[in-house]
């Protein structure tokens, strides 16, 4: 699972620095009760100095209780004088001294408690920076990476916001103040540029390319129709032709279809206008009921007087298709059921299962039918302009019975009027 | 009649010659704007069929050059272009009419007969044609002289097939031609067939089902 940079950052902080800090203060605490052992011994073999010295001079007597006593030996002992700790909390030095050829043995004392108390004060004293150290760096690493990442979040969003198809501007700040991330967005720009220039150019090319074909196919047009009337045609020439119109119309469809993606798709369609889509669809569905011979049964379930805003060669475009759809992939006595209301528009029928993935359907020259008179542009076209408006467009079907519904997006709400 | 075809073309144009000259047109071709320029403005056209995209210029310029000139010949442009913008322009400079690549002649014949009748006609808005007589304002067909009722569509396929007499017509251009250049519609097809069997049935019933006829699966012929 993946986690933002800020989640990572603290994670890897709150794992990472306790265990430095608390390897910092074993060390602290060490170092510290080293220094102190050496200052506590330094400390006791000055005074007894100090000690030795008064005693010699015999301003002192044998023995203050908790500070020293010396007591004379008959003996030299071997020993060069050791420091040790007793149980009862004292830290003790003895060692000999010779005054007057009689030999002494001056132990003296110092209390440790108060050494270990000081040290403890120290050590939870510096536990307690040591958190509050842990404490503000992550504090001031989440600020500040905040702050750091502010222009990549900002890119990131530009980037998201991008849209080879509807939003192509990318630009990204030139300047952020940041090497890396000024070097970021110079190469997104220009790979933003880039794309933008491949596609435009791509589908002006569909769209030159189109617009090429057509007159060689006025020429094969103009030349069959002077054919089909030369004298003394025999039938199976008469068949021959009948097949070449009938591809040479197949293609020029084709090719009328996608010049008309392709000039969608490079939004030469601006102009819009009300469009009143009951009329609309009452009239497109009249049209082809008067041009059909066997029009399916039809329902009809059309709102008065909703409004959409759009291209009106378009919006007649995309109803037609979908209607003619609905009716060519018809059975003879099947049925087709339109419903308008100001939210949807959505269409049903009866017809012969799909052969290919619903998912399919929308894509340019996918058919479900290997019907030779079809383009399997139809509901290419109805997506592209679908999308142009905003307009959601959902297939579903079930038992042979195909729907399709049109749901019009908030961003271009029918108005009722 | 006189007719001008500019077209650079080369190809398309003969076709278009070719078959205004079988139906009894005089015409004269142009394959660039120059020359276009120069027989539009040497003669008197019934028809001008004007291309968009010339060598040297644009239609839509000579269209303009010919309005202002204040030459009234009549001009159907013919373009690849079939964009609204271009249509609107064309029509707005005084074309008569729009046809967009690629079209069928008959197509182009029925446009320029509507249009040499809309200008140059008598005041008859009678067609005849053999026993048959069109009466294309009130949009009534007598057949030997009784009148028989036709549906709209049947009205205009009729009206089609004579403007085309004595050619053959294929059913793709009459499914254009009923149904408009942007039906994206190969399967009506087979209602151009009920239209014609319709068609057929009704003059049958007039004594003149012969007048009609299929030729091999590639379209209709209406002798006259």
């Amino acid at each position: 699972m993946s986690k933002t940079l800020e989640q990572k950052n603290t994670r890897y902080l709150l794992t990472w620095l306790p265990l430095v800090l608390l390897l910092g203060s074993v060390l602290f605490y060490v170092i510290l009760t080293g220094h102190a052992r050496h200052m506590q011994e330094k400390q006791l073999e000055l005074k007894q100095q100090n000690i030795w010295q008064a005693f010699a001079a015999g301003s002192l007597p044998m023995q203050i209780k908790g500070e020293y006593s010396i007591t004379k030996l008959s003996l030299p002992v071997n020993d060069a004088g050791k420091i040790q700790d007793t149980d009862s909390g004292y830290t003790v030095l003895s060692k000999q001294y010779e005054l007057n050829r009689d030999h002494y043995l001056l132990t003296t004392l110092v209390t440790s408690k108060e050494y270990s108390h000081l040290l403890v004060k120290v050590f939870a004293t510096e536990i307690f920076v040591f958190m509050l150290l842990l404490f503000s760096i992550v504090v001031i690493n989440r600020k500040s990476s905040k702050r750091l990442w502010q222009p990549f979040y900002k890119t990131l969003q530009a980037a998201s916001d991008y849209d080879i198809a509807k939003n192509n501007s990318f630009a990204p700040l030139a300047e952020t103040g940041i090497t890396e991330f000024n070097q970021l967005n110079k190469e997104l720009t220009d790979l933003a540029a880039k794309n933008n220039k491949a596609y435009s150019n791509q589908k002006q090319f569909v769209e030159n390319a189109s617009h090429e074909i057509q007159t060689p196919l006025a020429i094969i047009r103009s030349k069959l129709d002077l054919l089909i009337n030369e004298p003394g045609l025999t039938e199976g020439t008469a068949l021959l032709l009948a097949d070449i119109t009938q591809a040479n119309d197949r293609l020029s469809l084709l090719n009328k279809s996608l010049l008309l993606l392709a000039k969608i798709d490079n939004n030469q369609f601006p102009d819009q206008e009300r469009i009143n889509i009951s009329q609309l669809l009452s009239s497109i569905i009249a049209n082809y009921q008067e041009h059909y011979d066997n029009f399916p049964v039809t329902d009809l379930l059309i709102a008065d007087n909703i409004y959409l805003t759009a291209n009106p060669a378009l919006i007649e475009i995309l109803f037609s298709n979908l209607i003619k759809n609905a009716v060519v992939h018809n059975f003879p006595g099947g049925y087709i059921r339109v419903t308008l209301n100001g939210g949807e528009f959505s269409i049903e029928n009866s017809g012969m299962s799909l052969t290919i993935e619903p998912g399919y359907l929308f894509e340019r020259f996918r058919k479900g039918t290997s019907d030779i008179k079809t383009t399997g542009l139809g509901l290419a076209l109805v997506k592209q302009i679908a999308q142009l408006y905003g307009l959601e467009v959902l297939y579903t079907h079930q038992n042979g019975i195909h729907h399709i519904k049109v749901t019009f997006g908030t961003g271009n709400l029918p108005n009722l009027s | 009649m006189k007719l001008l075809v500019i077209e650079d073309e080369i190809s398309l144009r003969q076709s278009i010659v070719d078959y205004f000259t079988q139906s009894g047109f005089l015409c004269e071709q142009a394959g660039t704007f120059q020359e276009g320029v120069q027989k539009a403005d040497d003669f008197q056209y019934d028809c001008i069929i004007l291309d968009i995209n010339l060598p040297g210029g644009n239609g839509l310029q000579l269209l303009d050059h010919l309005r202002k000139d204040k030459k009234t010949d009549g001009v159907i442009i013919i373009s690849a272009r079939d964009a609204v913008e271009d249509r609107i322009a064309g029509l707005d400079l005084g074309a008569d009419d729009y046809l967009t690549k690629p079209f069928h002649l008959s197509e182009l014949n029925a446009r320029v007969k509507a249009l040499i009748r809309r200008k140059y006609g008598s005041g008859s808005s009678v067609l005849e044609a053999g026993s048959l007589k069109l009466d294309l304002a009130a949009k009534t067909v007598l057949v030997h002289d009784s009148l028989v009722s036709f549906t709209k569509n049947e009205f205009e396929l009729l009206l089609f097939l004579i403007t085309n007499q004595n050619r053959v017509v294929s059913r793709q251009a009459i499914a254009e031609h009923l149904y408009g250049e942007q039906t994206d519609n190969l399967a009506s097809f087979d209602f151009v067939y009920s239209h014609i069997k319709n068609l057929k049935k009704k003059l049958k019933e007039k004594g003149c089902g012969d007048m009609l006829q299929a030729v091999y699966g590639l379209g209709y012929k209406l002798v006259v």
